[in-house]
């Protein structure tokens, strides 16, 4: 019964140790008095004999050791006392412990947070089957990433053929569902009869509708709704008689005829729905005017199903084919594809985790924290080689005695690995908490003004995985190297007076280097991400935002006329400007810096007859003193008067909208039509003298869509004479915010009172919104740059300590000998400052690299100066230096009759 | 690294070892000098089996179930641990006796052939 008795003796191997410990024992000296007796009785004198026999049997301990390791079970046994004994010293050791542990968790916990992001904003899949076949289609200019309108996506379907079929998903708004006379508000989300056959969904109850069921009026069934499972949960509690159910949705009829799975939140990340209709209910929602067939209403996620065999760089192909007649058939009038919206173009990308605007704003910003959190680990990582290594040298005469008392080099290897082990299991514990704490906090810092955390940034499975991997991946590449090193150690060291060893300083050449060529790295991207930050904050906005306070006002559901709704804006303001503690206060249409986008078409007719159209002048209404609120200078002319406002139709343009008009020209006073929406009209018919309006100054450019492009062209027009619509902006300039936002929020309360309360936000707020990936990236780059500096110094510092400590003996005898102190401090500090020049010429190098991958991964990063990359050096430097003096004062102070008499 | 694996002499392939030790149990139960100068005199002297190999062989064989251990007395009146070979011990003896005479006959051959 082999098996049988290998079991048996795994047993007695692990829990009779001691017995068959003595037993071996018994057994080993017993042969060696055999031996002894056999050369006594060969002639041999007893001493003679007891010497040669144990010469020739090589040890007792040696023999027992190699046959322990051959036990059934030995490698279990060894490793519990290996982690015992580890445990033990790190016990012993609670500096080092602490160090290490510390240095790890930092490295792991910065990495978990960062990729608890990536996947969420990034990684994620919709919980469809076959994901990866998913393709989105994009509609996008600069920063503006829009939905397709409902004729792009009707042409695309009807042109393209790479796809199996499209889906069109479109937000629905918030709801009022009715049941019973009970009203409870709901999210709605729209989407296209196909959807369901398309996403490959299949109904955790009931059944979803399909094409026959999106039509005007419903299908044969009328209109028909899909619950999602969490509002079905909480709202029907869970009952399974839903289905057949009949809903009133503002007003019009729904049947409920099925629930979505548990973990479906929609294919618009963040934007989870209650409800799910057809998208043909949209025309009822909506009426009498729907955004379903209007051709410059771009509101729809259109996600396509690849037909098998196809690929994104096929779809892509077919899109660059098809693009223009699509547009064309999408638009035939060419206003909005060929006008308004030139600027955008339409694209196919990957669509398998939906449609997420935080993956549009930080998925490349992720990119570079990844990048970035990497070189932290490997930072961290060769700290604690460093740290693990002075311990190994530290204990190479215990090794050695080991290793000559029988253990073998692999039980030698495992032990030094199983500190290294219990350390990374600590610092992995460590690094996840801090991980996830920092993941909150990230997450709460990409909240948009007045939102809740854009996503759950829960802890995952893959996030486990992934965290599990880098542990072991850090343990490995902080123990081993040392490890080795601790098991290749000679036993004859042990023996020998003051033997310790040299590979620490060997293998110290290379980590130090390697940690400064890294530092510079994390300083060069710190400083670029920082300098591009504060440039795009500095820089002229236009306006000036210091003491600016907004608010949006949203009169939608009080269901006024615009007409009426700029009439109440102009009595917000009368009343906000009568109000105390209020310096001057304005209303304007289209808010700057918030995701805003306008495109109006005028034209001009300068001096010489040249029609000058544009259709992407960014036209804004205003309240007479809004110049002054907001602090956009008038650089000619004048801005608008209370008396403008009963007069002919007056307008002030911004310098560069000047410029397009009446290049080179004088411009106040001249006159700027509105267009038909038609260029091929401009100028041919008689302009209607309400089209018309009179050119009264210029102000200066301001950036209303973003401060990474260049500013808009702007016409500001004056209400009345322009109106707002139902919903607009509120502004005051007053020297205290507080005061500023109650004056607001009473304003509207009394002006509209069944207006919900405005959102009120200063434009401080409103520009660290818009540069928050800027911020977050200067923020966490920063973090890194000062934990590599404190990391590098730390190493640096450590390693020459050790040196200074194992040379006390050679430093006391050349003081002896008349060496001057200073040669001992130059040495050592000589010592630190070539691994440190090594390390920059490295490091130098491979900043320039990632100067260029940042550039190419972000906009408005510049590598304008070399003078960064040069602080970035004088940085580590200052550090560097730091970090060798006090090691090398120590050199210098030794006493050389102290370092003689040593040992 | 001990000394005793450098030596050529004894760096026997396991198998080989094995099969030695079952063959010298063949006859009799036997302690470990015992054993191992019963494979000295079997191979006239080429083989000598030092105890950083001999006893971690014992023991492995042990504890696969070809050999028995009880303590007992030696020739001189000495304590010592024997060894006995169990009915597995003796399967495994004969299978790796075949299989070493088919694997000697073929490089036998082998080298002939040349």
């Amino acid at each position: 019964m082999p098996a049988l008795s290998r079991i048996k003796n795994f047993f007695r191997n692990i829990f009779a140790k001691h017995r068959a410990d003595r037993d071996l024992d018994d057994e080993v000296r017993s042969y060696a008095d055999l031996l002894t007796q056999e050369k006594i009785r060969a002639g041999a004198n007893p001493d003679e004999a007891r010497r040669t026999s144990r010469l020739e049997l090589g040890g007792v301990e040696q023999v027992k050791e190699q046959v322990r390791e051959a036990r059934a079970g030995a490698w279990l046994d060894s490793l519990f006392q290996d982690l015992r004994y580890g445990a033990h010293m790190l016990r012993k050791n609670p500096g080092f412990t602490a160090v290490a542990v510390l240095t790890l968790a930092l490295g792991i916990g910065a990495n978990v947070a960062i990729f608890t992001l990536t996947y969420a904003v990034i990684l994620e899949s919709l919980p469809v089957p076959n994901p990866q076949q998913l393709v989105r289609y994009t509609f996008r200019s600069g920063a503006h990433d829009f939905g397709l309108s409902g004729p792009l996506y009707d042409a695309l379907r009807k042109h393209e053929d790479v796809d199996q079929d499209l889906l069109a998903w479109g937000g629905g708004g918030t709801l009022t569902a009715q049941e019973d006379g009970l009203a409870t508000n709901v999210e709605g989300e729209l989407m296209s009869g196909n959807g369901f056959r398309v996403l490959e969904l299949q109904p955790f109850l009931g059944r979803f509708f399909s094409d026959a069921d999106d039509q005007i009026a419903g299908g044969p069934n009328g209109y028909q709704a899909v619950l999602s499972y969490p509002f079905w949960k909480q709202h029907f509690h869970a009952d399974t008689n839903v289905v057949g159910r009949s809903l009133s949705i503002n007003g019009t009829e729904v049947t409920v005829i099925g629930v979505l799975p548990a973990g479906f939140q929609g294919v618009a990340i963040g934007q989870p729905p209650d409800i799910i209709l057809p998208l043909s209910f949209e025309e009822i929602l909506n009426a009498p005017h729907p955004l379903r067939h209007a051709p410059g209403r771009f509101w729809l996620t259109v996600i396509g199903r690849l037909k098998p065999g196809a690929s994104l760089r096929l779809a892509e192909a077919n899109l660059r084919t098809t693009e223009e007649s699509v547009r064309a058939d999408a638009d035939p009038s060419h206003r909005f594809l060929g006008g308004f919206f030139a600027t955008f173009r339409i694209g196919v990308e990957r669509g398998g985790s939906g449609r997420s605007f935080l993956r549009f704003t930080y998925g490349r910003p992720l990119v570079v924290l990844e990048i970035l959190v990497g070189l932290v680990l490997l930072l961290c990582c060769a700290n604690t080689a460093l740290l693990v290594l002075a311990r190994v040298s530290s204990r190479l005469r215990e090794f050695a005695v080991r290793s000559a008392l029988g253990a073998s080099r692999r039980r030698l290897f495992r032990q030094a690995m199983c500190e290294v082990g219990l350390v990374t299991f600590f610092g992995l514990m460590a690094g996840i908490a801090l991980g996830w704490a920092g993941a909150k906090s990230l997450v709460a810092m990409l909240a948009a003004i007045g939102q809740p955390p854009p996503l759950d940034a829960a802890p995952q499975a893959a996030v486990f995985v992934f965290t599990a991997g880098i542990s072991v991946l850090s343990a490995l590449a902080a123990g081993a190297w040392p490890a080795v090193r601790a098991s290749r150690v000679a036993p004859i060291l042990g023996l020998k007076e003051g033997g310790t060893g040299s590979t620490s300083k060997a293998l110290g050449r290379w980590i130090v280097p390697v940690q400064v060529a890294v530092s510079v790295v994390l300083m060069a991207a710190a400083s670029l991400l920082g300098t591009s930050f504060f440039r795009l904050l500095l820089a002229d906005s236009g306006f000036r935002p210091q003491g600016v306070v907004l608010a949006a006002v949203n009169l939608m559901e009080t269901k006024v006329t615009p007409a009426v709704a700029t009439q109440l804006a102009q009595q917000i303001v009368d009343t906000l400007g009568a109000a105390p503690g209020v310096d001057s206060a304005a209303v304007m249409s289209q808010p700057p810096l918030h995701g805003w986008w306008s495109a109006a078409h005028y034209y001009s007719l300068d001096q010489k007859g040249v029609l000058h159209p544009d259709m992407q002048t960014w036209q804004e209404a205003v309240s007479a003193d809004y110049f002054a609120t907001i602090g956009t200078p008038i650089l000619k002319g004048r801005g608008f008067a209370r008396a403008d406002i009963g007069g002919a139709p007056v307008c002030v343009l911004s310098a560069s909208a000047a410029q397009n008009f009446f290049p080179g020209e004088e411009t106040v006073g001249r006159f700027v039509f509105a267009g038909g929406n038609d260029p091929a009209l401009d100028g041919k018919t008689k302009a209607d003298p309400k089209d018309t309006c009179r050119v009264i100054g210029v102000a200066a450019d301001a950036h209303f869509q973003s401060l990474h492009q260049p500013p808009e062209r702007a016409i500001y027009q004056v209400v009345p004479q322009n109106g707002v619509g139902v919903i607009f902006f509120v502004l005051v300039r007053s020297s205290n915010a507080q005061i500023a936002t109650t004056a607001i929020r009473s304003a509207v309360r009394k002006v509209a009172p069944a207006a919900p309360a405005p959102t009120v936000f200063t434009f401080n707020q409103l520009l660290a919104e818009h540069l928050r990936q800027e911020r977050m990236l200067m923020a966490l780059s920063a973090c890194f740059a000062a934990v590599a500096l404190l990391l590098t110094a730390l190493g640096l510092y450590g390693l020459l300590s050790r040196n200074v400590v194992m040379r006390t003996k050679e430093i006391g005898l050349r003081l002896a000998l008349g060496a001057h102190p200073r040669d001992a401090l130059s040495s050592v500090l000589w010592q630190g400052l070539r691994l440190v020049i090594l390390g920059s010429a490295a490091g130098l190098i491979a900043a320039f690299g990632i100067a260029k991958l940042l550039r190419s991964l972000l906009i408005g990063v510049q590598l304008d100066s070399p003078v960064l990359l040069i602080a970035a050096v004088a940085a580590i430097f200052v550090a560097a230096s730091l970090a060798s003096c006090i090691p090398a004062w120590r050199a210098a102070r030794v006493d050389p009759m102290e370092a003689l008499r040593y040992e | 690294m001990s000394p005793d694996r450098n030596d050529d002499q004894t760096n026997l392939l396991q198998g080989t070892l094995d099969m030695m030790i079952l063959k010298s149990l063949a006859l009799d139960q036997m302690h470990g000098l015992g054993i191992s100068r019963r494979i000295e005199q079997l191979t006239k002297g080429t083989f000598q089996v030092k105890p950083g190999s001999l006893f971690p062989a014992l023991h492995r064989m042990e504890e696969e179930g070809w050999l028995v251990s009880s303590w007992g007395e030696s020739e001189n009146n000495r304590r010592a641990k024997f060894y006995r070979l169990t009915r597995a011990g003796r399967r495994q003896l004969n299978s790796e006796t075949q299989r070493w005479g088919r694997i000697s006959l073929a490089i036998a051959r082998a080298l002939e052939a040349s």
